[in-house]
């Protein structure tokens, strides 16, 4: 097998759209004989070069509101398009009267399938750009913690709070035992509302006791007194006592413009102190994350509607109180593992999970984000809040320590600016148009259903589904969502007649950073292919790195939603179908067998998804499973691709470096290799290199060259990391050191015991392991995919 | 009954002296105080003396200089204590078997003396080092308790704060009067330095202080859920003020801007309550509450009850005196069981529900103080007067009382604020110089064949300075079999003091009517009784007659029945003033109390042109003058007080100078908003000095001068005129 090597420099280009199929099956059943499903995995918001920002408002088609795009049919001279999806012929509208042959608008180039309009504020009635409303960062800090860990996240809160832009508005939330909402704009001292964290709360109590209730405060009960004995305002006419819009009044209490309360915030920081409640020996600390977020919920349930809003939560441990929880106080009872969810002893688990759906829910309908970076030795329950998270389209890191790089430059990358800027976006919503005979199953990835029917929608359900419309709280340019399709047509049936063209639409409206209502209009179209006359233009449209990480995705998925479901058996069975129906070879032949290079890299991805950390969950704890899943649903296709099957690059004297095999035999005493398994980055140095740098010869003026080589892997893996959100866990190590073991558990091997004494050669190394090698894996799979079925 | 022909007490309170001559040893009057000290001899005695027997304890009465009591630490013995009836040894013990044992003098049991104790007698059988023994001498002493008398380490002095900030308490001033004045006595708080202290203020959501030492500045922490109040922190709510000084300062600083645009009307107290009680309950200490408004959210809110004039003179005119919801009676037995003292301020210019909110101080050994329509410019010396002494007055922690007797008698009801644990233990959270108990007394045995009765008080406290003692005051009295004697033995202030309790306990369940006919019934009865004794000699007058010792009695009964919780019916008193005036009389000494029911009254205007400053102002308040609208001369100038407000009358034709001196040019002007300051003149300075010398020579409340012209209505109606007690429209007539 070839090493893995993907060359194409930009593989999305301005769509942002991948698919697993270039060209369609005609039919469902077709489709269905493809093995691997259509889907689409797309970056709504990619950013491009060539991408136009339109300063004027979309024209929709009068029946199925889709955007003119470059597929419409368009008549200069009547001044009319017709839409590519309802065939409905739309006039142009005065302004356009212009356009000819020669002055076509931007919407209408064929290089720009994507396009961006940016859409004044509608609410404004003299449509004067209206200010863009400021986002909200909701910063909720656990306090339960020892106190150095604590002074990483106060100095990680404080570097945050420094970068953000003047205008965002910041709140912050601190809670251990109990939750406290801080009231920033308070001059006198620091004063906090403060709530019982065993107690769950709805939105309206948050806000009642917040003082923000819809009411203006608590009406007066029965009995008090409105004009007793004396002089007394006359009843009812006195002053509402907490409704107004006074300077003290309403939401802006607790939330500031950046600028106004960096001061406040950081000196509240320096005073913020570790939980004060006392924790029982043999007790893990209370710890209310559950009532935190939703008081946070709650918060920002009184912002203005379509106010962009982000609650970063920074959490160092698991919750134990109130709902939410995810274990007991007692420490001798473990954080939930795999084996207990599989056999259902996981008492908090379910009651838990419920709570952060609602929570989540309410988020959605808020359109408000909800982030949490955990570190802590142990699970924080990550696995029961991947549903909040993943519904509000949220990000989340998981680290060993808040003073870890993987926090610690993570976290600062979401406030950085310009080139670095992951270009956290707001208020997302993604519809799509596409052509009859084609149905929408749903979607995996960062996004909500918003439950919008539809002739497009598909009866069956893959993620997110039952809509033609999601909602994407938050997203940022590399958000990522892949989009399962399925095919309506019967084999008889050709109602499109000759026309040979799908087309697919996808409108993204969102907030951008820097609060602009942006409007990204995505049309693609593939062909229809009838399969029934061979299967060339399948094969030349298949996508194998694309296709790898939807089975990923689409495997993930079903490990979660269906009971006993046997990953490694579908994913084999899968790829022997593939195999059986593209590959060539005789029958019952295993010899014969070869794969067009188009699928040739596939095995390769499936045998290292089968032993990957989302199929071997085992290995994992719940929460780093929910964490791994979240990225691999949510990143793009590369990087996906790197989670299952890890880089490696090889870098010897004499020689560039060079991609290496993912094999144990790439282990060599005199190279370095560096892996890149997305999660992690390591440099490994065979052991002459260690020995001579243990010298330190790379001081020495006449081995430059060592030094130079010495050093490429790190300026490489800088590379790598600079670009990445989360940060990747940096390791270097050297041959036969304890470290060691992040390189081998993802290689190859090839040379196992059972083995050994073969592959014993020039300083490789042989890794301890029953799993089957790459070589047995192929030859398995060649054997049972020519067996006549 | 001719009040104008009754005598009048124009040397207030004069404290019989016989008993004293009788027994040189007996602790001071001023601690006990018994209504006669004949004792009677019989049951069929006792039922013709009509008048209230029993005694009025004041146990921490201050002693005045020199007459300190004594303080015995019986470190090797033990305290010497009766085996048998827990009599503390005192001076009418008597020793025998020469000097082996000795005999309690209460239940007769001979003891043993322990061998640490023991001492030789002399010739005439005294103990030979009496001089060294202050508890065989002194009928008051203070043992310092060992540690079987703790159930804990002593507590440190606490003083916590529940400070209602609703918009009235801003708009008052309230609030900034009584932080600057609590800041002011940071320095004098007893106990340094382990005083502890802390705060809560409250509206419609509670907000507690983290006020830990290491801060620059409290913290304020809201919370907002009143149906389960909880505490937002651990500890540092309650914080040692030494160390903590700094920040209590910057919080009492912050205090008043802090609220300065509070809009909020709601008062969430008896949440507040709760809150500050999970605070306190681990130490307990004195808790004030400000209140500025009826508490209207929470638990414990409370409702505008009807005070309808329909129902006085009906069964269920007292229903309006007592509290309504049982929360607050609860409340205070749960405060005093973990040694908590209430006092309420109350501020509010509408009807607060006293009735209810004083149940707190009731029961918890605490007071009431009530400044209705509070304004700071008017009002602020008296708040601060009044706090600063409840702050700095040396203060009794977590205390119990016992009256002890002997057999024959027993005291059989007590009557003050307190909480009574068992039968006869009276659970006092914090107790000072400024309270006083009644406790009624009756005969166990139809025949006392003794012909001494001895009394032993016995207060258990924790002192500021941490110390665990054992304040002891004994008595002895007389068994008498002669009615004559008992009333020549009779003291009129006890009686009175005895008789006002137990008025305004039957007034919060009965109609204010038959409270003050029981009172006057008892007084006629007693004098008839008393005639009948003399029959023979007084038989053609038909005039009363009375003894010496009770010649003032039917007076301060009839003032008793004109007393602000008594008098008149719907219109005469406003239902919170009545019920704060109740609870205030409850506690007081008999000093006070019979100066607030008979006041001073003297004429200024000479004095004020003439005084020289050698003259000692002592003299004028000497000269007090009846009661009576004909002791006031249109001329002049008067000084009314009762020890707790001032009135100064000024006579329609007094000098304008006189007038124009002290009030200055606006002295046309309407008088309710004129408050009198020191002024730049010789006048104003002379009236000033006299004012203070009546301030300092009862310095437990500070009289507000309230200025009142002669034919100006209806304030000096209100003001004088209705509460000159010999005259009959003086307060309402019965
Ligand atoms: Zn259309
Ligand atoms: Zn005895």
């Amino acid at each position: 097998m070839a090493a893995p090597e993907l060359a194409q420099t930009d593989p999305e280009g301005i769509e942002g759209v991948r698919m697993t199929w270039l060209n369609w099956p005609r039919s469902k059943v077709e489709a269905s004989k493809c093995v691997i499903p259509i889907a689409a995995s797309i970056q709504p918001i990619r950013p491009h070069v060539d991408l136009q920002i339109l300063p004027y408002p979309p024209l929709r088609c009068k029946t199925c509101s889709a955007v003119l795009n470059p597929f419409c049919r368009v008549d200069f001279t009547a001044l009319i398009w017709i839409c590519p999806f309802c065939f409905q012929r739309n006039h142009f509208p005065q302004h356009y009267s212009s356009i000819s042959q020669t002055n076509v608008p931007a919407e209408l180039y064929p290089n720009f399938p994507s396009i961006e309009y940016s859409i004044p504020n509608y609410q404004n009635p003299q449509n004067y750009p209206a200010v863009a409303p400021s986002p909200i960062y909701l910063f909720v800090l656990d306090t339960c913690m020892i106190e150095e860990e604590l002074e990483f996240a106060k100095s990680a809160l404080k570097r945050a709070i420094g970068m953000l832009p003047d205008n965002a508005m910041v709140g912050f939330i601190s809670y251990g035992t109990q939750v406290q909402v801080h009231e920033l704009g308070f001059s006198e001292m620091s004063k906090v509302y403060v709530f019982r964290g065993s107690k769950e709360l709805s939105r309206d109590q948050v806000l009642e006791q917040l003082g923000l209730g819809v009411s203006g405060g608590r009406r007066a009960g029965p009995g008090i007194q409105k004009g007793g004995a004396g002089p007394s305002p006359t009843a009812g006419a006195g002053p509402s006592p907490t409704a107004g819009a006074g300077p003290n009044m309403g939401i802006n209490r607790f939330l500031l413009p950046a600028s106004e309360c960096e001061y406040t915030l950081n000196s509240l920081l320096d005073e913020l102190a570790t939980d004060q409640w006392p924790v029982a020996p043999g007790n893990r600390a209370l710890r209310c994350t559950g009532v935190a977020l939703s008081v946070a919920a709650g918060l920002l349930g009184a912002s203005t509607a379509g106010t962009g809003a982000r609650i970063i939560a920074l959490v160092g441990g698991p919750c134990t109180e109130g709902p939410g929880a995810i274990v007991s106080k007692d420490l001798s009872d473990p954080v939930r593992s795999h084996k207990d969810l599989d056999k259902d002893a996981a008492p908090f688990f379910k009651k838990a999970v419920h709570f952060y759906d609602e929570l989540g829910k309410q988020l959605v309908s808020q359109g408000h984000v909800l982030d949490v970076f955990a570190s802590a030795l142990d699970q924080v329950g990550i696995a029961e809040m991947k549903v909040a998270i993943e519904k509000t389209g949220g990000l989340v890191v998981l680290a060993e320590s808040f003073g870890h790089s993987v926090f610690k430059d993570s976290f600062k990358r979401i406030f950085e600016d310009g080139e670095q800027s992951l270009g956290l976006s707001f208020n997302g919503t993604l519809e799509i148009n596409c052509s009859k005979d084609i149905k929408v199953q749903g979607i995996i990835g960062p996004c909500t259903s918003l439950e919008k029917k539809g002739p497009a929608v598909a009866n069956t359900v893959i993620g997110q589904g039952n809509t033609t419309a999601w909602k994407m709280c938050g997203l940022d340019k590399n958000s990522c969502l892949t989009v399962f399709f399925d095919v309506s047509s019967s084999e008889k049936s050709d109602p499109a007649g000759s026309n040979p063209l799908l087309y697919i639409q996808f409108l993204t409206s969102y907030q951008s950073p820097d609060g602009q209502m942006r409007l990204r209009v995505t049309t693609v179209t593939r062909r229809w292919v009838d399969s029934t006359l061979g299967n060339e233009d399948l094969i030349q449209g298949f996508d194998q790195e694309v296709a790898a990480v939807v089975m990923a995705r689409l495997a993930s998925y079903k490990m979660e939603m269906e009971e006993g479901f046997d990953a490694t058996r579908w994913l084999d069975r899968n790829l022997i179908r593939l195999c059986s129906k593209f590959g060539d070879y005789r029958k019952d032949d295993p010899a014969s067998f070869t794969l067009n290079p188009c699928f040739s890299l596939f095995p390769q991805f499936m045998f290292n998804l089968r032993r990957s950390q989302f199929v071997q969950v085992f290995n994992n704890s719940p929460d780093e499973t929910a964490y791994f899943r979240i990225l691999l649903n949510r990143e793009t296709i590369s990087n996906a691709a790197v989670m299952i099957q890890p880089s490696l690059i090889s870098y010897a004297f004499n020689s560039l470096p060079a991609p290496a095999l993912l094999d144990v035999q790439s282990i060599a005493a005199d190279r370095i290799l560096l892996l890149d398994s997305y999660f992690s980055v390591v440099i490994f140095h065979g052991m002459t290199i260690a020995q001579w740098r243990n010298m330190g010869y790379q001081n020495q003026p006449e081995h430059q060259g060592f030094a130079l080589l010495l050093q490429a892997p790190h300026d490489d893996a800088q590379l790598i990391i600079r670009d990445r959100f989360p940060v990747p866990r940096l390791v270097v190590c050297d041959q036969h050191g304890s470290q060691a073991r992040f390189l081998l558990a993802k290689l190859n091997p090839s040379a196992t015991y059972s083995n050994a004494h073969e592959m014993m050669n020039s300083g490789s190394d042989v890794i301890f392991t029953d799993d089957v090698s790459l070589q047995v894996f192929i030859d398995h799979l060649q054997r049972l995919a020519v067996q006549a079925s | 009954i001719d009040t104008a022909a009754l005598p009048r007490p124009l040397d207030g309170d004069v404290e019989p002296k016989s008993l004293a001559e009788m027994y040189p040893m007996n602790c001071s009057s001023r601690s006990l105080r018994l209504t006669t000290s004949g004792i009677p001899s019989s049951m069929s005695l006792a039922s013709r003396w009509h008048l209230p027997l029993g005694a009025i304890v004041c146990p921490l009465a201050e002693s005045p200089a020199g007459e300190e009591v004594p303080i015995v630490n019986f470190v090797t013995t033990g305290i010497i204590r009766c085996k048998r009836c827990r009599t503390y040894v005192n001076p009418f013990v008597s020793f025998t078997d020469n000097g082996r044992k000795w005999k309690c003098n209460i239940c007769s049991l001979l003891n043993d003396v322990p061998g640490d104790y023991f001492a030789h007698m002399d010739a005439s059988g005294r103990r030979v080092d009496l001089d060294q023994r202050p508890e065989l001498t002194q009928g008051t002493i203070e043992f310092i308790a060992p540690a079987e008398y703790m159930v804990r380490p002593p507590m440190p002095p606490l003083y916590f704060f529940l400070i209602d900030v609703s918009i009235s308490a801003v708009k008052s001033g309230m609030l900034e009067v009584m932080a600057q004045t609590i800041k002011s006595c940071l320095d004098s708080l007893p106990g340094y330095p382990r005083t502890q202290i802390g705060f809560i203020t409250y509206d419609s959501t509670i907000h507690f202080y983290n006020m830990k030492s290491s801060l620059m500045q409290p913290q304020m922490m809201v919370v907002s859920d009143l149906d389960d109040v909880f505490i937002p922190l651990p500890d540092d709510l309650l914080v040692n003020l030494s160390e903590s000084r700094n920040v209590v300062e910057a919080f009492l600083d912050s205090l008043p801007s802090m609220f300065q645009d509070n809009m909020n009307v709601e008062s969430a107290l008896g949440s507040a309550l709760k809150a500050a009680f999970t605070v306190m309950r681990q130490l307990g200490g004195k808790l004030l509450i400000f209140q500025n408004t009826l508490p209207s959210l929470g638990v414990g809110r409370l409702r505008l009850r009807g005070e309808d004039i329909r129902v006085y003179g009906t069964d269920k005119e007292h229903a309006s005196r007592v509290p309504e919801d049982p929360f607050y009676k609860q409340m205070a037995a749960d405060l005093t069981k973990y040694q908590i003292a209430v006092n309420i301020y109350a501020f509010s210019d509408k009807y607060t529900d006293i009735a209810s909110l004083g149940t707190l101080a009731k029961y918890t050994g605490g007071q009431v103080y009530y400044y209705p329509s509070f304004q700071s410019s008017i009002h602020k010396d008296k708040l601060r007067h009044e706090l600063t002494r409840d702050l700095t007055r040396e203060t009794a922690w977590e205390a119990v009382m016992r009256i002890r007797c002997s057999k024959g008698v027993r005291f059989v009801s007590y009557h003050g604020n307190f909480m009574l644990r068992s039968t006869d233990l009276l659970a006092l959270p914090a107790v000072d110089c400024d309270k006083a108990y009644a406790a009624q007394l009756s005969l166990e045995e139809s025949l006392l064949t003794t012909q001494t009765v001895y009394f032993q008080v016995a207060l258990l406290y924790t002192s500021s300075s941490g110390e665990r003692r054992i304040r002891v005051h004994t008595a002895a009295a007389p068994v008498v079999a002669d009615l004559g004697e008992m009333y020549r033995l009779a003291d009129t202030g006890a009686i009175i003091s005895l008789f006002s309790r137990l008025a305004i306990e039957k007034s919060l369940s009965h109609k204010l009517e038959d409270a003050r006919n029981t009172i006057q019934l008892r007084i006629v009865k007693a004098l008839r009784e008393y005639r009948n004794l003399y029959a023979v000699q007084h038989r053609l007058s038909g005039k009363m007659i009375y003894p010496e010792s009770l010649k003032f009695l039917p007076l301060y009964g009839l003032a008793l029945c004109k007393s602000i919780p008594l008098r008149g019916g719907y219109a005469d008193a406003q239902i919170d003033e009545r019920c704060a005036a109740g609870y205030t009389m409850m506690a007081l000494p008999v000093k006070k109390l019979l100066k607030l029911l008979y006041p001073n009254l003297v004429r200024v205007d000479d004095s004020v042109v003439n005084l020289s400053p050698q003259t000692d102002e002592s003299d004028i308040i000497r000269k007090r003058l009846p009661l009576t609208a004909e002791s006031l001369d249109t001329r002049g100038l008067y000084i009314f007080d009762d020890g707790f407000r001032f009135i100064i009358w000024f006579g329609r034709s007094i000098s304008p100078d006189i007038v124009r001196n002290l009030v200055g040019e606006d002295f046309t002007g309407d008088f309710s908003k004129v408050s009198l300051s020191p002024r730049d003149n010789e006048m104003s300075r002379k009236l000033m000095k006299i004012l203070n010398k009546f301030r300092k020579s009862d310095p437990s409340y500070y009289q507000l001068c309230h200025l009142v012209r002669q034919g100006e209505q209806p304030r000096e109606g209100f003001f004088l005129l209705g509460n000159l007690v010999d005259d009959q429209n003086g307060g309402a007539n019965s």
